[in-house]
């Protein structure tokens, strides 16, 4: 079980002694039970910290935005960032390393342990427990505990867990200078477990579903918008010059690739989203942000899990398992399968 | 945007070649339909007098800014055109060939379909001149120093040719001692002169030469730069023993008390700790070979240190490494022989009168173990009957090394004959495969090696040898006979493959150089470029580029020496221009082509990947890794390549 | 109006210049026949081949890509075949995944010696796609 007080006093004292600038957290939301992302600077707001089943959010998003925005580095004085990351957040925070996002110096990851649970989903959620609106939610043991009206709710985690949970493998943060809570062990689905049911089914039945799926996608970008992997300042389905320098020539704004166009056909989705997967291979963390935002529900993490499992079984690759680690598609090795090749 | 330009296409007939079986009149026609095209003509031969006239003409009456040439492949006449472009006050690189003939009209009937798709293969070199940037070629300096890695005698060869053209030379042997494993032989087939003294007097010349810097006992570890300014960094490992005071009284080796095998008889004797691998070593100095020694300390033996007189010996010692700067490298780097632990069939190499080819040398040898006595060295008895065989390890696809090791037929007639030379009352017998002996004199050899020296040849192989009773049974087939044949042989000798040396492999690693299929150091060329690796600047030579004999590694190395002379005498070099550049603004600094690139070409600086336009070689394997569309090759870029994907497909 | 033409498949092949591309030369000088369905855009290396150009010919109508490289251990670039296998086996797997028949997308190591090889490799892709029909699950249905 994790100490939320201990966490908010370490969390106030490196703000108090300067180590860091800013601390990327969770507090309490607006909507509903939801807990909201919050940047705080001073010691004191540190009492506003949570930690609680809805801390969904993979705040790494938010070191990346950090970045992108230079004259926010005045507020917290350029010093290192401070980030609660749960396990998928500190991978993400590792492959952002990776790619020289950041230094390791100046992010500050505050390990936060999943234990043997998870985060919640608050679509299974509406299922357990129908027609209840809870107005809190905290972490139990292996159960979800909901304040409701009536009272207390208990469920059990793995009834109302997200699916990435259930196939966790890295709920303890590796990459931490600070962690709260313990390595549990987990006993839930294997990984890649809904992966592998799905690649069972026949060929055109996958492409049927992937059809149904991509057809609905309305192309609001969520998806990218969320996750801290689609950091790129120019997307490659933006048909508009994003980047655009003094240098850039006007020729370089009118000859720019169009690979796929941006408004939604099924074409153009199916393009969008295998582009996606394809740069997200070896960099995707399997935080599932993606999938939980989308407003049509397409099951975008069925897409990365299979590159992340492409990446572990052909190429015994581990996404945001070492900062040191080359790229996945920057790298090979001599035994690289290649019997698919005549 | 497109329509800026002002291109010219020129559809060659080739004859009949393409316009028997592709309508050129009609790709002429549907290529002045592009929007960048405004000049489009066929034409009997493109590449004849009267054709490369009428292109050179074309452009400047027409003000053409681009041209595309539809005709052969484009390894025959690109160059062509693009000087007919130049000519015309064109940059070469605006030129690009539609390749319509190999890839079209040779391997199509249908007239009406091979005319699609070459009006598919045209358009899209027509989108992608519309596109392409004038490009100059990059500009290098050239430092007139070479590095040749090696002193076997392949490197010794091109260090002397490279130093007595005037060029400083950088000679780099990993052993203490130059002269590889030439050094090792007792005699040279065909005319059985002696080997070391042929080879010690270039030994002495490279000690001697003041363009040749020798360091021995020292290995390069690390290679940057690119042709023309490549910087090395030598690690000189210490020997303990300061040449310029050594006086060769060999009293430090009277008093040494460790024994370990020596590695120049190839475990036929011992040396000690301290020693001097052979009388003409050069430099003519001991070493101390740190891993033999009991320890630099004079608490635990120091007795070599004592006993010299002349001060030679020093302990403190250290590695050193030292940095040079080369523009141009030639590897020499040599071979190894097949471990014999890999030969089940033939003892493992633990049947002691089971010997290697070398080692066969070393008995040959007046200098050798026996002082030129052919003894086994098990009982030190004289061998009556040997047995050689051909073969072992080469030509077995399926267990060793699919190739033939070319240099074994004439070695083994060369030791059947020496034997019979020196054991002239015993029995040699050959198993062999067939016999390679292409060259001059060296079929005559071999015909002496069987009738005058009475060597008798089994074609077969042997499937397998044991020891008994003191003897070595030899079991095989005499497949011209049909008969099984058994030999109780006093000693057998295998005529063991030539496998890269471990310092090849290390080389080509440092070097970033390729290697075929066996590991040996890849040729740019088969045929055409025989002593140049893949990488400009940096040459082959000798066996680490495969298995030869004395005579071709010689002309290899001279060959290579004639190259870097060439390559060195020019003020400067130049370098395609169609290298990656980096959109700064789009680039993220994550490194991935950093890391992907093959040439080590990208660096960042300031967060943003830079490209070293002179170690790129156009490859574009960043810009198919970058994920933000931030690296692009020049002439190749994204933009082209979408537009030649829609030509193909009819957009 | 001549009558329906049957369906033959369009193939985009990205040669590397320094073998696959000589060797379909090498077959073109030897005279040696095979379906014009593939039509040629030669690179410098396999390895620079981005899948964004596969996608890209598959949205634009393609009914199959062809990559053909180097030998492992012949690239020319030491290493970029390497890159291409890797990265390519990646978008194969995810169009296989998609649904996308397999068949669409096709690797193959091609020498400049053999001619006759990349004759046949040309010739079993054709086959191979002929009873797949047109590509439609990627194409952007335009011209």
């Amino acid at each position: 079980m994790i100490d939320l007080n201990a966490l908010r006093t370490q969390a106030a004292d490196i703000l108090e002694t300067g180590e860091v600038g800013a601390v990327i957290g969770w507090r309490r939301g607006s909507r509903g039970m939801a807990a909201e992302p919050v940047a705080i600077v001073a010691p004191e707001e540190a009492a506003s910290l949570v930690w609680d089943p809805t801390c969904f959010h993979n705040l790494a998003l938010y070191l990346v935005e950090e970045r992108k925005k230079p004259a926010q580095r005045q507020v917290h004085g350029g010093k290192p960032i401070a980030i609660v990351a749960k396990g998928c957040d500190a991978r993400a925070v590792t492959v952002l390393l990776q790619e020289n996002h950041f230094g390791r110096d100046d992010v500050y990851v505050i390990g936060v342990s999943c234990e043997g649970t998870g985060v919640l989903d608050e679509r299974k959620l509406a299922q357990v427990l129908p027609g209840v609106e809870p107005d809190g939610a905290a972490f139990d043991g292996d159960n979800f505990v909901f304040a409701t009206s009536e009272g207390e709710r208990r469920v059990p985690a793995r009834e109302a867990m997200m699916d990435r949970c259930l196939e966790c493998r890295n709920a303890h943060p590796k990459l931490n200078n600070v962690v709260f809570g313990e390595e549990t062990p987990r006993d839930f689905d294997a990984p890649f477990a809904a992966l592998k049911r799905f690649e069972q089914r026949p060929a055109a039945e996958r492409w049927q579903f992937w059809q149904r799926q991509f057809e609905r996608c309305i192309r609001c970008f969520a998806c990218r918008s969320v996750c801290p992997m689609c950091y790129c300042d120019e997307c490659v389905v933006d048909s508009i010059n994003l980047v655009v320098t003094p240098e850039t020539t006007a020729a370089e704004k009118a000859d720019r690739v169009r690979w796929i166009e941006r408004s939604a056909s099924r074409a153009d989705n199916i393009g969008y989203h295998m582009t996606r997967a394809l740069h997200l291979a070896g960099r995707c963390v399997d935080c599932g942000e993606c999938e939980r935002v989308c407003p049509v529900n397409i099951p975008l993490r069925l897409l990365n899990n299979k590159m992340e499992r492409e990446a572990r079984e052909a190429f015994g690759y581990e996404p945001g398992a070492s900062i040191d680690l080359p790229a996945l598609v920057a790298s090979f090795r001599d035994d690289d399968p290649g019997q698919f090749i005549r | 945007m497109s329509s800026k330009k002002r291109t010219g296409v020129f559809v060659c007939h080739c004859g009949n070649n393409i316009a028997a079986t592709v309508d050129v009149a009609k790709v002429a026609r549907v290529m002045a339909t592009e929007d960048s095209v405004v000049y489009s003509e066929d034409y009997v031969y493109m590449c004849s007098d009267p054709g490369q006239k009428a292109v050179i003409e074309a452009i400047k009456k027409n003000q053409l800014d681009s041209v595309v040439v539809t005709c052969c492949s484009p390894n025959l006449h690109e160059k062509t055109f693009r000087d007919n472009a130049q000519a015309a006050g064109l940059n070469g690189f605006t030129c690009e060939i539609a390749n319509i003939r190999e890839q079209c009209a040779w391997v199509h009937k249908d007239r009406n379909v091979a005319t699609a798709k070459a009006i598919k293969i045209s358009r899209s070199a027509v989108r992608r001149a519309s596109r392409n940037q004038a490009l100059e070629p990059i500009g290098i300096g050239v430092t007139r120093r070479v590095l040749v890695i090696g002193g076997g005698i392949a490197g010794i060869q091109a260090a002397l040719d490279l130093a007595n053209a005037g060029l400083e030379v950088v000679l780099v042997e990993k052993q203490a001692t130059l002269g590889g494993h030439m050094i090792q032989l007792s005699e040279t087939f065909p005319t059985l002169d002696c080997s070391q003294c042929i080879l010690s007097p270039k030994m002495v010349e490279v000690s001697r030469h003041p363009k040749i810097k020798l360091m021995t006992y020292s290995e390069v570890k690390e290679v940057t730069g690119y042709v023309g300014n490549f910087k090395v960094n030598i690690l000189k490992k210490p020997t303990y023993v300061d040449p310029e005071a050594c006086k060769l009284c060999d009293d430090c080796t009277q008093v040494c008390p460790v024994m370990v095998p020596n590695q120049y008889e190839l475990g036929l004797t011992a040396r000690r700790a301290i020693h001097i691998p052979f009388a003409q070593a050069i430099p003519a100095s001991y070493t101390l070979d740190i891993d033999a020694c009991l320890g630099l300390n004079p608490v635990r033996c120091g007795k070599c240190k004592d006993v010299c007189e002349a001060g030679a010996i020093d302990y403190d010692m250290l590695p050193r490494t030292v940095t040079e700067e080369v523009g141009a490298i030639v590897v020499a780097t040599g071979f190894d022989l097949y471990g014999q632990d890999n030969l089940g069939e033939y003892g493992h190499g633990k049947i002691e009168d089971v010997l290697d080819g070398l080692q066969f040398e070393r008995l040959c040898s007046a200098s050798g173990p026996t002082r030129g006595k052919v003894l086994r060295p098990s009982d030190h008895s004289e061998p009556k009957d040997v047995v050689f065989i051909q073969c072992a390890g080469s030509r077995d696809p399926a267990q060793h090394c699919a190739y033939c090791s070319k240099i074994c037929c004439m070695y083994t007639a060369k030791h059947a004959s020496l034997y019979k030379h020196h054991v002239p009352d015993g029995r040699a017998w050959v198993f062999y495969i067939d016999i390679r002996s292409g060259g001059k004199g060296y079929e005559e050899f071999v015909q002496r090696t069987m009738e005058t020296d009475e060597t008798i040849y089994l074609r077969g192989r042997v499937s397998r040898l044991y020891q008994e009773n003191g003897k070595i049974r030899v079991l095989g087939t005499d497949t011209l006979s049909g008969q099984n044949v058994e030999i109780d042989a006093d000693m057998v000798v295998l005529a063991l493959a030539m496998t890269p040396s471990k310092g090849t492999a290390e080389a080509a690693k440092v070097l970033k150089i390729g290697r075929d299929k066996d590991g040996f150091l890849a040729e740019a060329h088969p045929k055409l470029k025989p002593v140049e690796s893949v990488t400009a600047g940096i040459f082959l030579a000798g066996t680490a580029q495969g298995p030869k004999d004395i005579p071709e590694t010689v002309a290899q190395a001279s060959a290579a020496a004639a190259k870097v002379i060439g390559l060195l005498s020019q003020p400067r070099l130049t370098h395609a221009p169609t290298v990656a550049k980096v959109r700064a603004a789009h680039c993220t600094g994550c490194e991935m082509c950093v890391d992907a690139c093959p040439y080590d070409a990208i660096h960042l600086e300031n967060g943003k990947a830079v490209v070293n336009a002179v170690l790129c070689e156009g490859c574009g394997t960043c810009q198919s890794t970058c994920l933000r569309a931030a690296i692009e090759v020049k002439n190749a870029t994204l933009l082209q390549m979408n537009e030649m994907i829609e030509a193909v497909l009819g957009y | 109006m001549s009558e329906q033409t049957p369906y033959e498949p369009r193939i985009v092949a990205f040669l590397c210049k320094w073998c696959s591309s000589a060797g379909s030369d090498l077959a073109g000088v030897s005279r040696i026949q095979y379906p014009a369905n593939a039509t040629p855009i030669t690179v410098a290396c396999s390895g620079g081949v981005s899948p964004q150009y596969i996608l890209s010919a598959l949205r634009k109508g393609a009914d199959g890509v062809l990559v053909s490289g180097c030998h492992i251990g012949d690239c020319h670039y030491m290493e970029g075949n390497m890159h291409a296998r890797r990265k390519l086996y990646l978008v194969k797997e995810l169009l296989e995944f998609a649904g996308v028949e397999p068949e669409r997308f096709r690797m193959s190591w091609v020498s400049a010696a053999e001619g006759a090889k990349f004759a046949q490799v040309v010739r079993d892709f054709v086959e191979d796609l002929r009873p797949l029909g047109p590509q439609d699950k990627l194409n952007a249905e335009r011209p």
